[in-house]
């Protein structure tokens, strides 16, 4: 499957790569990284320009973060409120959402480039929580120009070593992905109580 | 407290889940800084052209066209395509290419220059 699609953006180069893109921000499973990373190669290789790779592959990106958007704002709310209505809630939905309107700037900004795989589900978030959408498409096209740049400058900068790089850029994020659940799980579990073993949320009540 | 216990252990043992995922990729992401570090060849797969294979190989792409009987102009085409269209597997192909990149390097001597491009049909004995 990986090698059909990518045989494909090789032969069909940037109409192709807007495909992909889009897919892949919608929440395909796709190596967008080695994607990138092998058309910033052929860039050093002078069959494509970079700028015209970066405008396609950023178009396609942003492209599919709106369909994760709109599944999480017209599927997902009504969904949400059907459940809410049965089931009570509410109130804990109400408190998710402000949180994510405190943070979700952070995290569609981040999720673009730092901690792609985070990507599509925030997407989902963010329609789901109505996070106001001129703000999420400033950042969402801020966050995919950043992720095309760096991802094909490393590819055209290390053009003979795609394979080594894409996996290098992808084990990375997976270990800043882990670090920051790491952390914020560790945070709640050991870090608000001052004895371990005692639960925060119980000696809070 | 004991009421909440089951759930804390749940969650201890997500973390403890999670800190081995990472280390894991570290571990990995360590192992693939040392392999690009080393600057060894990479495997030839099929989405790869023949052009990005003799860059990444530094041994000049008519050595590899002719490996695979090819003419010496630029073919986009991928590594997968080219054996589909010539009847062969991949392996093959792949196999033709790694003969032929090991016979352009050292001990071997150098490569020629590339054949003029009004060659007529060459024949590619010498390389295979």
């Amino acid at each position: 499957m990986t090698d059909q699609l990518l045989e494909l953006l090789t032969t069909y180069g940037l109409p192709a790569l807007f495909v992909a893109m889009i897919l892949a921000a919608a929440g395909m499973p796709f190596p967008s990284s080695l994607t990138l990373v092998a058309m910033g190669s052929f860039v050093a290789q002078g069959e494509l320009s970079f700028w015209p790779v970066v405008a396609a592959g950023s178009a396609g990106a942003v492209i599919g973060d709106q369909i994760g958007y709109a599944f999480g704002r017209y599927g997902g709310r009504p969904l949400l409120a059907a459940v809410t209505r049965r089931i009570g809630g509410a109130d804990k939905v109400e408190q998710a959402e402000a949180y994510s309107r405190k943070w979700a700037g952070w995290g569609i900004f981040f999720s673009r480039w730092l901690i792609g795989p985070l990507g599509p589900w925030i997407n989902v978030t963010s329609g789901l929580t109505e996070y106001p959408w001129a703000r999420f498409i400033a950042l969402d096209v801020a966050g995919e120009v950043l992720w095309l740049v760096i991802y094909v400058s490393l590819g055209r900068a290390f053009s003979d070593q795609v394979q080594t790089i894409a996996s290098l850029l992808g084990n990375l994020t997976w270990v800043i992905v882990g670090l920051l659940a790491a952390v914020l799980l560790g945070w709640k579990l050991f870090g608000r109580s001052q004895a371990p073993g005692v639960d925060p949320d119980s000696s809070r009540a | 407290m004991t009421r909440t216990q089951p759930w804390r252990k749940a969650l201890i043992a997500l973390f403890v889940a999670i800190v081995a995922f990472t280390g894991y990729h570290a571990v990995r992401t360590v192992s693939d800084a040392i392999y690009w570090n080393a600057h060894r060849d990479e495997p030839i797969e099929p989405w790869m052209t023949i052009g990005y294979v003799a860059h990444s190989y530094h041994v000049p792409p008519h050595i590899l066209h002719a490996a695979l009987n090819l003419p010496p102009t630029p073919d986009h085409r991928p590594l997968a395509r080219i054996a589909r269209d010539s009847g062969r597997s991949m392996s093959q192909v792949e196999a033709k290419l790694t003969y032929a990149i090991v016979h352009v390097r050292p001990p071997y001597p150098p490569p020629g220059p590339p054949p003029p491009p009004a060659a007529p049909s060459r024949s590619a004995s010498s390389a295979r």
